[in-house]
């Protein structure tokens, strides 16, 4: 029998952003990668064509991390204590971004410095020819400091720098919109706290493709519902035109799953959990998985595993098999 | 549709007679509307207006109940594309599948573990719903054993997977009396089936690869007297898996009947063995009925049936986590107590900012019935009698060398009493947003 | 390039500027004083002027009504000299009456058709008895009641034993000609309130109040029930106030120890200076007051009658009583006389109360035929939406911020609260507007509402209400609890310190508008009809003599409809205390009012939550729900 698909045909669509520069745009990226430009719920190709497919970017410490499991530890080795090599092992991968988290303190305990943060992102950008996130430690202080150095010393390279939050924006904005950077805007699980961020940041005459915005998302078992459900309504605000949801969401999953105890812990914990390092790695992607059906653009993992089956799952999300 | 209050008010007898249990028709009427009430509670209510109220409330998506021996098991009666938009009902349930080329003694080693596994997650106890048995010897005797065997140890649901209605009907013998899902009815074999399903009463899952198809068959099937139908879609990858789900739902809530059924998804039929748990949270997400799985993996089942809790939470009640005493950055004897609300987004809120500052801290998550701090403030759910409980039965004062608690800036004014709850303790107050707590705790504590 | 002359009638003064000129440049070179507080944005329309010949071209009329555009008037700093033109320049009292968005409260009404005794519950009667004697040993008392039943037809009437104590006294002191003070009750029934010796002239006043027991404030009317005059009107902070901002904090307050009999007698002094106050001003005696109507939230009617209170604030939100009977004022403490009828108006749950079935009497909207959007903002924020079919009201709570209170420099609006406010877009400079002239002392809710609109507008303060310290002005500084706006120096004011506007106060304020924005609209998603359905809003409140509009709608507080669509009622819930206290018909209506009013409990799902943090940016997250505000964005200037 005949069947009308119901096929929704939304006024607005996602923004399209494009990270990193190339030495010809001012930058020194051997590509750059494009997100965002949907014009319907994510992978719904009988509806909308999607030019542009989720990427991953490998979440990287400017040193080794002291509180990762000991799973990921044990998996990237010694890579961990060199963030250019780390760079280029998650390149060999097959990310397409590298996602670089400055610390409080360096590996020797002293404070973090500018000049420190400068050398590092230097070496990972040398080292690699993706495009570069670079986010501070997460105290306003310390991240308006590094950020500012930091958006300085790579002039033109298009980075994204984060996170500004509704308490500090002002400061990394400011730098971004000076150095030719993007940024990231991160709130906590609310629809509107999300598109105020975006508002002020706007006002600041940030231009509109230079905006990424985290809507923060909890992991599985940990508040995702929430972060899904923010993700979706802002989605469809998207579509629906509202200008200031239309950006290209990044989410942290990896992040978010790692910190979870199921994931983290391998002892003392009930048998019913099976076995640690599968359990952690489906906690890990089927977090991604789930933030991706909700719209994420950019998904920020860390284990290789994980990243293997995220890439081979958006491959065949991303595979047209009818006809629209 | 759904109608609004003010058009159900203006179907009721508007005289505020308050028989129904509310103290005025509006009231009545924007329960009904939020269908948390039913309108035979209205005792005065006209016919006409009963015929309209019932129109309007009809689900979209038929609900269809697997029975053995006392469990069941229910899918369908979901109202939205979105669980933002109200909440999503019936829970998938998760099916792990047994072939029928395993010997009994076989299947029943790898069912025992499976029928065991039961983990909690936040007070909640998850297991498995129920089994699959699939035919792929094609022999009835075969098919019938596996399913025996599977009954002889499980009184869960389960699903009988075989083309050959011959088949099916030897499987269905043995759970004779039980309402298992039979799959599946196919353009060639409808009719057989469908006599199946008529004689043992239950529902039976309809597969076609097109929407066209799959509709064209339930309406054969329900002219045929068979009406609690499951739909598979085929499209065993998952952009095709997505696609044809959503348009499913999309057309069940415009009310097209012939595709108004809960989906059944099959993971483990998915491209490769990694993309299968990935398709089974998809299908979490994305309108599936009914969920089976190839094999019983502990590692997966347990984040896959938290996943399922986490998006059939309803959105519109807060939840709640867990009272108790949380560590945050591997806290000592010697760091700083905070307190707050078990409502999740206050309790999350808090435990992100201390956690970003990289301070080790002691969190007391009271028990203030999920709400938050103010909410539960002034709903006299977290007060100082309260706290000072929580403190003592979570045992704080054997976690730390020192007496000194911090309170949320809102609720300053429990301080003083609560020095008098805890006698020897010291109550500091910290402030009002959670925001602020990483310079708090660096500055002032 | 061509000149023009733009020639001023007042003055009779001519100047020549070229094409493109504004009006207010024109003005400046001729030496015409003309107000531009807003520094010539176009904003706050105190450079009102009228072309008499010629024609300007408007950048904008934003504030001026269409009738007034019509007859001439444009804006000086957004009128553009393209010929020769004459233009006349108005006094500035006479430009604020124009100004379309600051509007009075309405003066006080006597209701239509009021009439004494018919409507009246509280009668003076002339008796005049037959003096007693041997032959006839009828008591003072029965002699009393057959006097009235004969003279007045009052059947049956009761006495309190006090009175009885003292009937003997007067009727002997009058020589038996007297004044009897009675109450109508019910049925055939009457109660003796005062016997007065000698006949009362008719001309003398008949004395009752009309009380509204607010969160922070108290108001009270001094009525003549012989006519409905209102001799004196007199307003005071509620004292609980010392105990507790809000109610929540009163009811816990007044549930420990002795917290209940201090908040009692707290909100009884209130009332009794103010009792005292109004008499002074009307030259009278307390006692020669007969009769009171108390509108008030809940909590304070709790409060004041000595209830515990404690059942309001604990799910499921119950109270002791939404119908309290009628009482004499020597029970509650009223220092009335002390028989006097004090009769409590009925409220609909515990946080919707008999101020708001008071305020809705006063607003007519119950007996409207349109759905119209009623508005009270007091320390709650009272919202109902409906019309003569229906009526949905909820409550959120606001704070007392737009009472003034809990802001550092808040004040009530009275003499030397500083009501409105302008900055200048290039300087950030304020100018303001105090209540009775003269130095300022703080800032009233009106002021507030005008002061965080400007701040906005101006980029003192973002979205967010986070303030830009890198402005370059004085004016914006890290103060003791962080950043703040100097809104007045030390020597423009009159106690000689600061007036300032700080970070925390703003939080309040845009919590305290978010709060009624969000409880706006998930009243009217609740019934499913838009905010654009309704034919107009009603605004109650004590915010002040003044509102302006135009900023309470830039700041998000007020719903972005067109400015013709707000009336300002005042203080509604002393007003329906008054037409209840005038009128028996009013009074059941009032009662008819608690009985089909839906209360919407907020608290009960997330969709508070959600409304809320929606409305906590400036003017709204969303801000296709106020398009005259991005409009106003829109101008040159921004």
């Amino acid at each position: 029998m005949p069947v009308e698909i119901p096929k929704d045909n939304w006024p607005g669509a996602v923004r399209t952003i494009t990270l990193g520069a190339t030495a010809a745009e001012g930058g020194s990226r051997r590509q750059v990668v494009t997100v965002g430009g949907a014009k319907s719920l994510p992978f719904l190709h009988f509806e909308a064509i999607h030019p542009y497919r989720p990427v991953i970017a490998l979440e990287i410490r400017d040193r080794r991390p002291d509180d990762w499991s000991p799973l990921l530890i044990k998996t990237w080795q010694e890579v961990v204590d060199d963030p250019a090599s780390w760079a280029q092992a998650g390149e060999k991968l097959g990310v397409d971004l590298i996602q670089l988290t400055l610390s409080l303190t360096k590996a020797d305990g002293s404070s973090n410095t500018p000049a420190n943060a400068v050398n590092v992102v230097k070496a990972v950008l040398a080292a690699t020819g993706l495009p570069l996130l670079v986010f501070g430690p997460g105290q306003a202080e310390v991240d308006n400091e590094l950020l500012v150095a930091v958006a300085e010393a790579t002039k033109g390279e298009r980075l994204v720098l984060g996170i500004c939050e509704d308490k500090n924006y002002r400061t990394i904005v400011a730098a971004a919109l000076a150095n030719g950077h993007l940024v990231s805007a991160r709130t906590p699980m609310d629809v509107n706290l999300a598109k105020q961020l975006n508002i002020l940041i706007k006002d600041m005459g940030m231009p509109l493709d230079r905006i990424l915005m985290d809507p923060t998302t909890g992991a599985l078992g940990y508040g995702i519902e929430y972060g899904y459900s923010v993700m979706e309504r802002l989605r469809l605000a998207a579509l629906q035109g509202d200008t200031m949801t239309q950006f290209p969401m990044i989410v942290t999953p990896g992040f978010e799953a790692w910190k979870t105890k199921e994931a983290k812990v391998g002892e003392g914990v009930p048998a019913e959990w099976g076995d640690w390092e599968a359990r952690a790695i489906h906690w890990e992607s089927l977090t991604t998985i789930a933030l991706l059906e909700s719209g994420a653009d950019i998904v920020v993992l860390r284990h290789p595993e994980s990243i293997r089956r995220i890439q081979a799952a958006i491959q065949e999300l991303m595979t047209q098999a009818e006809p629209a | 549709m759904a109608l609004t209050g003010i058009q159900i008010y203006k179907l009721l007898p508007k005289t505020n007679c308050k028989d129904c249990g509310y103290p005025t028709c509006l009231a009545f009427a924007m329960k009904l509307a939020a269908k948390q009430e039913e309108l035979s509670a209205c005792p005065h209510v006209s016919e006409a207006a009963r015929a309209e109220l019932a129109e309007s409330s009809a689900p979209p998506v038929r609900l269809i109940t697997l029975k053995a021996n006392g469990n069941e098991f229910k899918s369908g009666n979901e109202t939205v594309l979105f669980r933002h938009e109200k909440t999503f009902v019936n829970k998938p349930g998760v099916f792990v599948r047994f072939s029928d080329d395993l010997s009994p003694a076989e299947i029943q080693a790898n069912l025992a573990p499976a029928e065991a596994f039961q983990v909690n997650y936040v007070g909640i106890s998850l297991a498995l719903d129920g089994y699959a048995v699939a035919s792929v010897t094609g022999n009835p005797e075969a098919f019938a054993g596996a399913v025996a065997a599977i009954r002889n140890l499980s009184h869960k649901p389960l699903i009988l997977i075989a083309r050959d209605p011959q088949v099916m009907a030897a499987g269905l013998r043995v759970v004779d009396g039980e309402t298992p899902l039979i799959y599946a009815a196919d353009q060639d074999n409808w009719q057989s089936m469908a006599e199946l399903a008529r004689q043992h009463q239950a529902p039976l899952a309809v597969r076609a690869d097109s929407l066209e198809d799959l509709a064209g068959l339930t309406e054969k099937l329900v002219a045929a007297g068979v009406e609690d139908l499951v739909l598979d879609p085929g499209g065993r990858d998952l952009a095709t898996s997505l696609s044809r789900c959503t348009q499913i739902r999309r057309l069940a809530l415009k009310n097209f009947r012939p595709l108004g059924y809960p989906i059944i998804a099959l993971p483990a039929e998915a491209s490769t063995p990694e993309i299968e748990p990935l398709m089974a949270a998809q299908s979490v997400a994305k309108y599936g009925g009914f969920i089976v799985l190839s094999s019983f993996t502990p590692e997966l089942l347990y984040p896959l049936l938290v996943l399922r809790q986490n998006i059939y939470t309803d959105p519109q009640k807060p939840i709640q986590v867990q009272p108790g005493l949380y560590e945050i950055n591997d806290p000592g004897p010697e760091s700083p107590v905070l307190v707050t609300t078990n409502f999740s987004i206050t309790y999350f809120s808090v435990a992100n900012e201390v956690e970003g500052s990289g301070i080790p801290a002691w969190l007391v998550v009271a028990d203030a019935e999920g709400m938050s701090v103010l909410t539960a403030w002034a709903a006299g759910k977290f007060d100082a009698e309260r706290i000072a409980k929580d403190v003592r039965s979570f045992g704080v004062a054997e976690k730390v060398t020192h007496k000194r608690i911090v309170l949320p800036g809102h609720v300053a004014v429990l301080s003083g009493e609560l020095e008098e709850e805890l006698p020897g303790w010291e109550i500091r107050v910290g402030p009002r947003e959670a925001v602020d707590l990483p310079s708090f705790l660096k500055q002032a504590l | 390039m061509a000149d023009h002359v733009v020639r001023f009638t007042e003055s009779g003064k001519n100047v020549q500027v070229p094409t493109g000129s504004l009006l207010s440049e024109a003005a400046r070179l001729a030496g015409e004083e003309i107000g531009q507080p807003c520094g010539g944005q176009g904003r706050c329309g105190r450079c009102l002027v009228r072309v008499e010949q010629g024609t300007v071209r408007s950048r904008s009329s934003l504030r001026i009504a269409l009738e007034d555009q019509q007859a001439g008037y444009v804006l000086a700093c957004q009128a553009v000299v393209e010929g020769d033109v004459q233009v006349s320049v108005p006094e500035q009292e006479k430009i604020e009456r124009r100004l379309t968005t600051d509007r009075t409260a309405q003066e006080v009404g006597v209701p239509v058709g009021y009439q004494y005794p018919r409507d009246q519950t509280v009668w003076r009667l002339h008796v005049s008895l037959k003096p007693p004697d041997m032959d006839d040993q009828t008591d003072d008392w029965s002699r009393l009641q057959n006097a009235l039943r004969q003279q007045h037809g009052i059947t049956i009437l009761n006495i309190s034993l006090n009175l009885l104590r003292k009937i003997g006294k007067v009727l002997r002191t009058g020589e038996w000609q007297v004044t009897a003070i009675v109450e109508y009750q019910k049925g055939e029934e009457f109660r003796l309130i005062d016997l007065i010796p000698k006949h009362v002239a008719d001309s003398q006043p008949l004395w009752g109040t009309a009380i509204d027991i607010g969160t922070t404030t108290v108001t009270l009317w001094l009525v003549n029930l012989l006519n409905g005059e209102v001799a004196a009107q007199v307003a005071e902070y509620n004292g609980q106030i010392a105990r507790g901002e809000d109610v929540i904090s009163r009811i816990i307050f007044a549930s420990k120890n002795n917290g209940g009999q201090i908040l009692q007698d707290l909100v009884l002094e209130t009332i009794n200076s103010l009792i005292e106050r109004a008499c002074k001003r009307a030259g009278i005696q307390p006692e020669t007051i007969y009769k009171a109507s108390l509108a008030g939230n809940s909590t304070m009617m709790h409060l004041l009658l000595g209830i515990p209170a404690e059942s309001i604030r604990l799910s499921p939100f119950i109270t002791a009583v939404n119908q309290p009977p009628l009482m004499r004022a020597v029970e509650v403490g009223l220092q009335l006389h002390p028989e006097a009828s004090v009769d409590c108006l009925p409220g609909v749950a515990s946080y919707v109360g008999a101020d708001i079935t008071a305020g809705v009497l006063a607003s007519g909207m119950d007996d409207s035929e349109a759905i119209r959007l009623f508005l009270d903002v007091g320390t709650n924020g009272e919202i109902v939406l409906g019309s003569r079919e229906w009526l949905v009201t909820c409550a959120c709570s606001a704070g007392p911020a737009f009472e003034g209170a809990g802001v550092q420099d808040g004040m009530r609006a009275t003499k030397g609260a500083i009501e409105e406010v302008w900055v200048n877009t290039n300087t950030f400079e304020p100018t303001y507007r105090v209540i009775g002239g003269g130095k300022p002392r703080g800032v009233c809710g009106s002021g507030l509402i005008s002061l965080l609109a400007e701040l906005f507008l101006t980029g003192v303060i973002d979205k967010s209400g986070n303030f830009n310290l890198e402005l370059g002005t004085p004016r914006v500084r890290n103060g003791e609890h962080g950043p703040e706006y100097v809104l007045a120096w030390a020597e423009e004011s009159s106690h000689g310190n600061d007036i300032v506007i700080t970070h925390v106060d703003i939080d309040n304020l845009i919590r305290a508008k978010a709060a009624i924005y969000a409880g706006f609209t998930i009243l009217a998603d609740s019934v499913g009809v838009s905010l654009e359905m309704a034919e107009d809003v009603l605004v109650g409140g004590s915010f002040g003599k003044y509102i302006n509009v135009e900023k309470a709608v830039q700041i998000g507080l007020l719903p972005d409809k067109p400015w013709e669509q707000f009336k300002f009622l005042g203080n509604t819930a002393v007003r329906g205390a008054y037409l209840a206290l005038l009128d028996r018909k009013m009074r059941a209506r009032i009662a008819a009012i608690a009985g089909r009013m839906t209360y919407l409990e907020l608290s009960a799902d997330n969709t508070f939550y959600e409304a809320f943090t929606s409305a906590l940016f400036l003017p709204h997250t969303d801000l296709s729900r106020f398009p005259s505000v991005a409009d106003a964005f829109a101008l040159p200037h921004v």
